[in-house]
């Protein structure tokens, strides 16, 4: 017998079908390898990198673009092979959204992009050379866009 | 630490095939080559550090990221 899916079995399933996978960790969390993406608002904006490998840890993520349509990080050809991106179609890529505790200012971290390949689900974080890119660049929070509003 | 004294076209072989050549030195710079296999990842320290703290920042504070991005 196959049940109507809960609203919790649908986000775990989406859950599932995002998990990632980061042969190096992350810089200062090695040990950190797999992680999945969780929506954390209807209109996609942010989202949330929860590990797999340690469930207490998490950070929040975003597109960069939203804020920022010109931003541009380059990989080198090294990190291209790595993660056997042919083309940029194939890179899906988000930043570190962090929030200072006193001022509540929200930054992002433009300096330590993660970059996806969309079809082997592999990724890393970059760490940019050579860029004015830095790691708390301020963001106003656009309100949330509710689908059809 | 290893201190060793070096000058420019010199180099430092760090295992078997890391190889660190000093280029130039200029107005209290030191421009430094650094050949390496490809799967070995070279950084400048303070730009490594600072995406490492903001990991960790991004980590800390997870909890009140979520809230303020969902609240907004």
């Amino acid at each position: 017998m196959i049940d109507k899916p809960t609203g919790e079995q649908t986000e775990h399933k989406a859950i599932l079908e995002k998990s990632l996978h980061f042969p190096d960790g992350l810089p200062g969390l090695p040990d950190l390898e797999n992680f999945v993406v969780v929506e954390l608002r209807e209109d996609g904006a942010f989202q949330q990198l929860q590990s797999l490998d340690n469930i207490d840890v998490s950070m929040i993520v975003c597109v960069p673009w939203l804020f920022f349509p010109d931003y541009a990080p380059v990989l080198s050809d090294l990190e291209q092979a790595e993660l056997e991106l042919e083309k940029a179609e194939d890179a899906v890529l988000f930043v570190p959204v962090t929030i200072d505790p006193d001022s509540r200012q929200i930054s992002l971290n433009l300096l330590g992009p993660f970059v996806v390949n969309a079809t082997t689900r592999k990724g890393r974080q970059l760490v940019l050379t050579g860029t004015s890119y830095t790691t708390r660049t301020p963001i106003e929070l656009p309100p949330i866009e509710t689908p059809g509003s | 630490m290893l201190v060793l004294t070096r000058r420019p076209g010199e180099s430092i072989i760090v295992g078997e095939d890391i190889v660190i050549t000093v280029i130039e030195i200029k107005g209290g710079q030191v421009r430094i080559g650094i050949d390496a296999p490809r799967e070995v990842d070279v950084y400048r320290e303070e730009i490594y550090e600072q995406v490492k703290q903001e990991n960790l920042s991004a980590i800390a504070n997870a909890e009140q990221v979520r809230k303020a991005v969902q609240e907004s």
